[in-house]
């Protein structure tokens, strides 16, 4: 890893000096074990305990558009200060569908990108590394991983505790940025629609059969919905009473309804965070579902979310050689 | 709304259309005890004038504030019912439609089925025009001008008929030429006027007409705004050569150091023509252009020591820095009148179109029996060893039209007529030779046609019914590979010339003009009327008019008919000088918009466009609806992510328990 971790909180101390920014969204240390928390950081205080390792999973680009306008009292000022955030390759895709959205504007944040060689899958870990109270710290090493804990040092090989979506990644430094920290990383291989092909290749009764036990485990927390950093209507769709196009019950219809609901709203827009599959209690194959839709608008109309900030959304343009043969 | 709601509701037997299958009695009896209902009649056919009259003395009578008719499709009568209402002084959006005709009574066989749906159908009415909301149209000022794009026949009489009338007209043609497709063609069915000779007049008379601004060489780039009020923007291609300053005298094109190397466009190919030419001898504007493609000083930098059209131009009209030019100008009303394409006969390469040069279609022929043609006039065919006057000679009929294989299902309604014609032309010129006519079918159903075509078949032309399968070559003939369907024969027909006649295709630049204009195609591909039946000239936009084959093929009388209705149309808001503004348009929630945009991609009318507003303090973006260009066709709605834009009339509010009383949701 060659960005080191005093470059990056100089950095931050910089960025939350300055007059146009309010506060700064990074990564720090969590309360126990392999936990780490997003940091709202407002001083040079704050930006000293920032951290990046392979422990930081979350996609912090959630957190701007979770702030609420408020009415200004009369002969107040609006605060136009800008929000800083702190974005790994994927999450810069999401910061840069959010900008295509108009969901944020660019002169609204300040993007530091931060290049990335892949996090771990805290499940993973914990299933081969047990979890405990104490605070760790984890750092890139080579090809692998070095893990500290209570003075040891324990060398893991890529491979064993590697995310999901980092086998997948093809975007590991970030496509949008206003500071990059650190060099950029080099790309690796990918099996790019590895689980996508393996859901396909069922017929339509095994498919209908594994997703209905998949949805069968549903909880309906919404946690999927809440991680998701495109997910931010003010008014969602689930959440409407009238019409109620979902109903609250917990039961295969209705899971499904919600799933496809889900699903069908990320179209053209997901960017494959897997913070959706990441927070699921009941470890639903949500990355299936999206990358089968993704796949799906890159092979037939060439697009692919979150990658240039100046392309036209995905569902508001039209080129009169859009495939439609599906169209029954 | 603060009174309190009184339906009328009126169910329509017409005749026996609805009422066949629908019981309109028990309908009405139905109707009558649903709540807020205070009248509920049937009538044989309310659009009528009783009928009318019905709904206006019961407005009277009962004080009726909303109106339901359950009758045909709201695409014909709803303006009829609107007006009939607004006339007994209630809002005419206070009406509703149920359609228990197109979506009720003719798809259902059985009287209880079409009884018990028509209830629902009223019912779901009456929820929602309970709900409905007084709208008010509103009128702006047209620009007594018009576009016409293509000058082809039907573009010429269309900008002569609005001209004629007072009204300024811009007619922008792509190529160097007005004229179009007809000046190329020798003699016309079945009259046998020459082409020329009716149409040169007209191209002269639309380039001298004081009201027809001429803008050749020239595509139109842009259209913005709506009817009345078009903001139009033309690019005039360069042809660097000093429009006013050219004499049209010829010395350039005689001297050009590439002079007659490039197939000349007018000829099909056939003729040659050099980098600076004119289209044709009647072209006008009769100045020349130089093709910058073929032209060496301009595709290479050099020309010798200097070009020699700028040396000989007696006028000094040769410019080589010319560059395109933008026009721009405001108009009230557009005809498209951008014509046709041949078929492309390489698309049936069993006819070997691209493998025998005594293959040729019947556009070539046309050029070939022209006496201002490559041959003046002589049927000289090349068999692939020598020049011969042909003595076998075939014409094929349905090439590229009624033909599934090619995408094609339409009929070309042009070419039994033409080939007809055509095999009359060779007759003249040949009189020995065996002509020959495969068809599928002879469709003279024109005026005069039928007369033709037995003339014709009387001059020794001999009609064969079958559709050949094949063309090949036999020694230095040409073999038909056909079946005589008629007596059910198998042929190997062998020939000097075979004519294909190939049928009218859309343009392949009409993609272009789609996007321009937004309008759209019907299944054939060609540009789609408003109504097939009622509104032929007119499209989905308003202020929107087709004229000539971009709207279906079609002969010359049909095109310069639908020229001069089109002119007709298209004068309407011109002379009027005003245009009504749709009532049923998209608002814009700006207190919840999130200023996405999506909406503004979304629309197909460009009515959408995004503002700043202060939103309790916060300068936020939100988009706003331009009343006069939009059509409430939701599309912007279905597209919102938090259902901040809605159609009038087509709110939420209003479709839902228009759903629900369908019984169909929870």
């Amino acid at each position: 890893m060659k960005m080191d971790l005093e470059q990056l909180r100089k950095t931050a101390a910089e960025v939350v000096a300055r007059d146009d920014v309010k506060y700064l969204v990074g990564w720090k240390q969590g309360t126990y074990g392999y936990r780490v928390a997003p940091g709202f950081v407002e001083d040079a205080a704050g930006a000293a305990e920032l951290i990046f390792s392979p422990l930081c999973t979350a996609n912090l680009a959630t957190y701007l558009t979770l702030v609420e306008e408020l009415p200004i009292p009369r002969g107040q000022e609006p605060d136009d200060r800008k929000v800083a955030v702190m974005v790994k390759g994927c999450d810069s895709r999401a910061v840069t569908q959010l900008i295509v959205e108009k969901g944020i504007k660019k002169d609204e944040v300040v993007v530091i990108g931060c290049p990335c060689p892949g996090v771990v899958d805290p499940n993973l870990l914990a299933e081969k590394y047990p979890e405990t109270e104490d605070q760790v710290e984890m750092k890139w090493n080579g090809e692998g991983f070095l893990l500290l804990r209570g003075g040891e040092e324990t060398k893991i090989a890529r491979d064993e505790v590697l995310a999901e979506k980092c086998r997948l990644c093809r975007y590991p430094n970030p496509v949008y940025s206003d500071i990059m920290l650190g060099d950029p990383v080099e790309p690796w291989e990918t099996d790019e629609d590895k689980g996508v092909e393996e859901v396909e290749g069922k017929d339509v009764e095994e498919r209908a059969e594994y997703w209905a036990e998949q949805f069968d485990k549903c909880v309906r927390c919404y946690s999927c919905r809440n991680v998701c950093p495109l997910c931010y209507c003010q008014d969602c769709v689930l959440d409407r009473l009238n019409p109620t196009w979902v109903n609250r019950a917990v039961n295969f219809s209705e899971n499904t309804a919600f799933n496809i609901a889900r699903a069908f709203h990320l179209g053209g827009r997901c960017i494959e965070c897997g913070e959706c599959e990441r927070v699921c209690p009941a470890n639903i194959p949500l990355g299936k579902i999206n990358r089968k839709l993704a796949r799906e608008v890159r092979d037939k109309y060439g697009f692919e979310p979150g990658v240039d900030p100046d392309a036209e959304p995905f569902q508001a343009s039209f080129k009169p050689d859009d495939p439609e043969e599906f169209i029954l | 709304m603060t009174e309190k709601p009184k339906v009328g509701v009126y169910v329509c037997h017409c005749g026996i259309n609805i009422s066949s299958t629908v019981d309109v009695e028990a309908v009405a009896e139905f109707a009558g005890k649903l709540p807020d209902v205070k009248v509920a009649k049937t009538y044989s056919y309310m659009c009528s004038d009783p009928g009318q009259t019905l709904i206006k003395k019961d407005i009277e009578e009962h004080g009726l504030n909303r109106v339901v008719v359950a009758s045909c499709s709201p695409r014909m009568h709803e303006p009829t019912f609107r007006k009939a209402i607004s006339e007994a002084g209630v809002n005419p959006y206070f009406l509703e439609m149920a359609n228990i005709r197109e979506q009720c009574s003719w798809v259902h066989e059985e009287i209880e089925e079409g009884t018990a749906k028509a209830k629902k159908l009223v019912s779901a009415s009456l929820a929602k025009v309970r709900l409905l909301e007084a709208l008010e149209t509103t009128e702006v000022d047209a620009e007594p001008a018009a576009l016409i794009i293509g000058a082809g026949i039907a573009g010429i009489q269309a900008a002569l008929d609005i001209a004629d009338a007072g009204f300024k007209v811009y007619l922008v043609e792509k190529t160097p030429s007005v004229g179009g497709r007809m000046a190329q063609l020798d003699k016309t069915f079945p009259t046998l006027d020459c082409s020329a000779c009716i149409l040169t007049p007209k191209m002269v008379d639309a380039a001298s007409h004081p009201n027809i601004e001429l803008l050749t060489y020239s595509e139109v780039e842009e259209v913005t705004g709506f009817i009345g009020n078009f903001d139009v923007k033309v690019r005039k291609k360069a042809r660097y050569v000093d429009f006013d300053k050219c004499t049209g005298c010829g010395d350039c094109a005689a001297e050009c150091r590439v002079k007659d190397r490039f197939p000349s466009e007018f000829d099909q190919g056939m003729g040659k023509r050099s980098a600076i030419y004119l289209p044709f001898p009647q072209a006008v504007p009769a100045k020349y252009t130089i093709d910058a493609e073929n032209c060496l000083y301009l595709s290479k930098g050099k020309c010798g020591k200097s070009p020699k059209c700028q040396d000989v131009c007696g006028a000094g009209a040769i410019n080589f820095d010319q560059e395109d030019e933008m026009v721009e100008f405001k108009v009230g009303a557009i005809i498209v009148a951008t014509g046709f394409d041949p078929f492309d006969a390489s698309r049936k390469p069993e006819y070997g179109y691209d493998d025998y040069p005594n293959v040729i279609t019947g556009m070539e022929m046309e050029r070939l029996v022209s006496a201002s043609g490559p041959t003046g006039g002589k049927i000289k065919v090349n068999n692939g060893e020598e020049e011969i006057e042909p003595k076998e000679v075939a014409l094929i009929k349905c090439v590229g039209s009624r033909d599934a294989s090619v995408g094609n299902e339409y009929c070309s309604r042009v070419c039994c007529m033409y080939v007809a014609k055509q095999a009359h032309l060779l007759r003249d010129k040949l009189p020995d030779a065996n002509i020959r006519i495969y068809y599928m079918d002879v469709r003279a159903f024109g005026k005069g046609f039928e007369e033709f075509y037995d003339r014709v078949r009387r001059e020794n032309v001999r009609y064969i019914r079958g559709n050949p399968s094949e063309i090949f070559k036999r020694g230095n003939k040409l073999v038909v590979k056909v079946e005589d369907t008629l007596n059910s024969r198998p042929l190997e027909d062998e020939v000097d010339l075979v004519v294909l006649g190939v049928g009218l295709e859309p343009r392949a630049d009409m993609r272009e003009i789609m996007e321009l204009l937004r309008l759209s195609q019907s299944p054939d591909k060609f540009f789609l009327e408003a109504h097939p039946k009622l509104r032929p000239v007119d499209t989905a936009t308003d202020g929107i008019f087709l004229a000539g084959c971009a709207q279906g093929p079609k002969d010359i009388p049909d095109t310069v008919a639908q020229a001069k209705g089109a002119a007709a149309s298209a004068m309407i808001p011109l002379a009027r000088g005003k245009v009504t503004i749709n009532a049923q348009v998209a608002i814009v929630n700006e207190a919840t918009c999130r200023g996405c945009g999506y909406c503004v991609n979304i629309c197909p009318y460009t009515a959408i466009e995004m503002i700043t507003i202060n939103r309790f303090g916060n300068e936020v973006e939100v988009a706003r609806v331009n009343e006069a260009l939009c059509k409430g066709c939701g599309s912007c709605s279905a597209g919102c992510f938090s259902d901040s834009i809605q159609p009038k009339s087509f709110r939420d509010s209003q479709i839902l328990p228009q759903i629900a009383a369908l019984g169909v949701m929870r």
